[in-house]
């Protein structure tokens, strides 16, 4: 009972410092997402120009929402009702934002089954066409021989 | 003359239309009147450079005379702008810009038309596409965006230069862009037609070859330049914004650079005759698809001073470009068979297919994020913003996978590579890569401390597989040569360069793109810090400090200026002394930063004059440690020595020309080589 004890003790006296560190990443990563609204074009952990109007009050904020919520998602649905929709500046990652993480990747996904189709279209080709279908001209013939020429030792 | 001017505009759209149109009715009728209607085109497509030169000389005239009667003109200039700006007048608005594309246009159609006994009927077709894209440009310019609007008032000075583009980059930035840009209506204009004609072979390919490395490298210097003017002019310590008007000129960039691979799956084994018909439609839809983003404000950009309401007429355009291409791909499908197939996925082919994927993939990944924003507004009602974080995520790995196949894919044979020569071949880069990444770590590339860490460990290590790759091909033929011509290593290297331009040329832009790459990866270690500075203040960053010294104020007629002469020491070591700049326009109101730069093959001190604290009158300055910044330069020169090499002809080449005639079956007995021209699609 006493060991158990202990072990709570200790956990309690570790999540603290554990939340903190938490909370510090996200505020890294939540301030990596969040641009500064004064004009200076930069993100908002990077605005540090003297006299800004607005990083201060929105780092504050920032600190804020970190501390009061867990979920991402709401800190920056915040930032978008306080600030504007163009304040944050990477697409969330649930509902329709999530299309544009997945776009890339479905294209490159789209792209890697198509050239699945190409290459074994290709490989099962029951023979080669015949050099004879393919009338080519003699000097087409000597440019095709320099080009292989210039891409091989 | 503005009356002038608008007169060559109307000739000049009057002159291609003609050439467009009788081009049709030639390439329809395959007779000798079907053949002089062709050749009167020709000629007035000629003609047609003429006058739209004409226009663009009237423009800068009145610029150069401060021709305040003209809109363009006061909008775009005034009395106490240094010439050289005046003169770039011409491209840095709206309606400058359209005349100064159709010029180049002209420009390039002229090339095409002068050259033509290269392919009389080829260049026949080729003249009537480019004369219908001549045709589109020359419709906007002259009743969309018409650069001769007349004032009703004549004012005594004009609004100035947006002073961002009053810098010596941005005299040759757009440029630069544009000839990339329209460079890319040939080689499409060159596809299209042969494809209409069902042209045998891949002549258009290597009557196009020089013209597309030549725009290729065009848009790639155009790209740098704009990036390094976003470097020294906008003040934010980068280069690359992600902006959807950088996006856009990386669009051609990444599938013109895709085109330039597969091209030689097509010449050297009859391979991807589909792929690249279409890669080259898409390249030139994709620089449409930049200057729509540019010109219609759909998208937010930096570059809103070039925004407008033509936007329709792109789109419309482009509806015109994908329809033309999609019937003439139907109609002649059959023609593009592939001659040969994949033999091996161990294969050089097989990595050009990985190249052109990722090239793709990469360029997809572009247009979605940029086009995102307005997905959103049309299913949502709001823009939802995808900015620099976005893209960093997602091109990033595609970034790294893309420099590990420039790695690995010049090891690979054509047709087939054992596993025995792969090993061979690749056993010492990888070691010298592997030891690279080693020595890496205990010097501060953590990979495991963060993701950004991570990255750039990963752009070290397979950038120096890509240098030793590169460097073992030199050797190893290096030394072939070296024995056989009975010369010294490095003999025989620049022996093997001069007997193989384009494959060795193609080496050198490898490596110029892995010290791009470089440059690009010390980004994970930028420092940046910002005070304010009364005099005898110090600023420390990294192992520099900087003293305030002295501040000054100037004023000329154009812009007055404040400055910071800030004394700086390494290692408490005085080195140099950098002057960061505010300037203030008059004309304009509006003011920009000239930054101050101490920069080494290590790192830059980059240091702007950020603006005056109010309160106490004492400048505030920023400072800011960009590691290896320089080498993303370098590359990009080594970029262009190694095109320029590809483009020169072989040492063998220019003892023996072989001389370019057209194939069997396309072309009559008078000969595609000869003096006589046939019309567009005729037959014997």
């Amino acid at each position: 009972m006493k060991r158990a004890v202990q072990l709570l003790i200790l956990s309690l006296a570790l999540a603290g410092p554990l939340t903190a560190a938490d909370n510090n990443a996200r505020y890294e990563n939540l301030g990596g997402k969040i641009m500064c609204t004064c004009g200076c074009g930069q993100m908002l952990l990077k605005c540090n120009h003297v006299g800004c109007p607005n990083s201060a009050k929105m780092i504050s904020q920032l600190h804020a929402q970190v501390a009061a919520t867990d979920n991402d998602d709401e800190v920056l649905n915040f930032f978008r009702r306080e600030w504007g929709i163009t304040t944050v500046v990477e697409p969330g990652h649930h509902g329709f934002e999530l299309i544009a993480w997945i776009l890339p990747f479905a294209g490159l996904a789209l792209g890697v089954a198509l050239l699945a189709i190409v290459v074994h279209r290709w490989r099962n080709r029951p023979q080669e066409a015949k050099a004879s279908e393919v009338k080519l001209d003699p000097h087409l013939e000597t440019l095709r021989a320099r080009a292989r020429q210039e891409t091989e030792i | 003359m503005p009356l002038l001017g608008d007169f060559c505009l109307l000739f000049g759209l009057a002159l291609a239309a003609y050439c467009f149109v009788v081009g049709i009715i030639a390439f329809s009728r395959k007779d000798e009147a079907g053949y002089r209607l062709a050749e009167s085109g020709r000629r007035a497509g000629i003609a047609s450079f003429f006058a739209v030169t004409g226009a663009a000389l009237v423009l800068v005239w009145a610029a150069l005379n401060n021709d305040f009667s003209i809109a363009y003109i006061l909008e775009h200039t005034n009395r106490a702008l240094p010439i050289p700006y005046k003169l770039a007048a011409l491209w840095s608005g709206q309606e400058g810009s359209l005349l100064f594309w159709s010029w180049l246009l002209a420009g390039y159609a002229l090339v095409v038309r002068v050259r033509h006994k290269v392919d009389t009927r080829l260049v026949a077709t080729t003249s009537m596409v480019l004369a219908g894209i001549q045709v589109f440009f020359l419709l906007l310019v002259n009743f969309a965006a018409n650069p001769f609007g007349i004032m009703s008032r004549v004012a005594t000075d004009g609004n100035g230069l947006n002073p961002l583009l009053q810098y010596p980059e941005m005299v040759i930035h757009p440029p630069m862009l544009y000839l990339g840009y329209v460079g890319f209506s040939v080689p499409f204009a060159f596809a299209l037609a042969a494809l209409m004609m069902r042209y045998p072979g891949e002549k258009w390919i290597h009557i196009t070859r020089r013209w597309t490395m030549v725009t290729w490298l065009f848009l790639t210097c155009g790209i740098s330049l704009g990036a390094h003017w976003a470097y020294a002019v906008l003040g934010w310590g980068g280069y690359w914004g992600w902006d959807p008007v950088e996006n856009a000129s990386l669009l051609p960039w990444l599938s013109g650079t895709a085109f330039l691979h597969s091209v030689m799956m097509q010449e050297k084994r009859g391979m991807m005759k589909v792929w690249n018909v279409w890669l080259i439609f898409v390249t030139f839809m994709l620089s449409i698809l930049g200057t729509l983003l540019t010109r219609s404000g759909i998208v937010q950009s930096v570059h809103a001073f070039a925004q407008s309401s033509i936007g329709a007429w792109f789109y419309g355009f482009l509806m015109v470009i994908l329809i033309v291409c999609v019937v003439a791909f139907i109609k002649n499908r059959s023609h593009l068979k592939s001659e040969n197939k994949l033999e091996s996925l161990v294969s050089r082919e097989s990595s050009f297919l990985f190249n052109n994927l990722v090239l793709l993939a990469a360029c997809f990944a572009v247009l979605s994020g940029t086009l995102f924003p307005i997905l959103s507004e049309w299913v949502r009602g709001y823009k939802i913003t995808v900015g620099a974080p976005f893209f960093n995520k997602v091109m990033l790995p595609i970034g790294l996978f893309l420099i590990f196949l420039t790695a690995v894919g010049p090891l690979l044979a054509w047709r087939n590579t054992s596993l025995g020569s792969l090993k061979k071949n690749f056993a010492i880069p990888a070691a010298l890569s592997l030891i690279v990444g080693i020595i890496l770590i205990p010097l501060g590339t953590k990979p495991w401390q963060s993701i950004a860490y991570l990255y750039s460990w990963l752009a070290f290590v397979f950038s120096t597989l890509v240098i030793a790759t590169v460097a073992s091909e030199f050797i190893r033929g290096g030394r072939v040569l070296q024995s056989k011509l009975n010369t010294n290593l490095f003999g025989g290297m620049y022996h093997l360069t001069r007997r193989n331009m384009r494959r060795y040329g193609g080496y050198i832009v490898h490596f110029g793109v892995v010290l791009a790459c470089i440059g690009i990866a010390g980004q994970a270690f930028n420092q940046e810090k910002e005070q304010e500075m009364g005099q005898g203040d110090k600023l420390t960053i990294a192992q520099y400090t900087l003293v305030g010294h002295e501040y000054t104020e100037d004023d000329n007629a154009n812009y007055g200026s404040r400055a910071a002469l800030l004394d700086v020491y390494k290692d408490g070591k005085y080195i140099t002394q950098l002057t960061p700049e505010h300037r203030q326009f008059k004309a304009s109101m509006q003011g920009t930063t000239i930054v101050a730069d101490y920069s080494t093959l290590k790192e830059d001190l980059y240091v702007i004059y950020e603006g005056q604290n109010p309160d106490t009158g004492h400048p505030i300055i920023k400072a800011f440690i960009n590691p290896l910044v320089n080498w993303l330069w370098i590359g990009v020169l080594v970029v262009v020595l190694g095109t320029g090499m590809a483009l020169v002809p072989n040492a063998a080449q220019l003892k023996s020309p072989v001389t370019v005639t057209a194939a069997v079956g396309a072309v009559d007995s008078a000969g595609a080589g000869g003096a006589s021209m046939r019309p567009a699609g005729a037959r014997k």
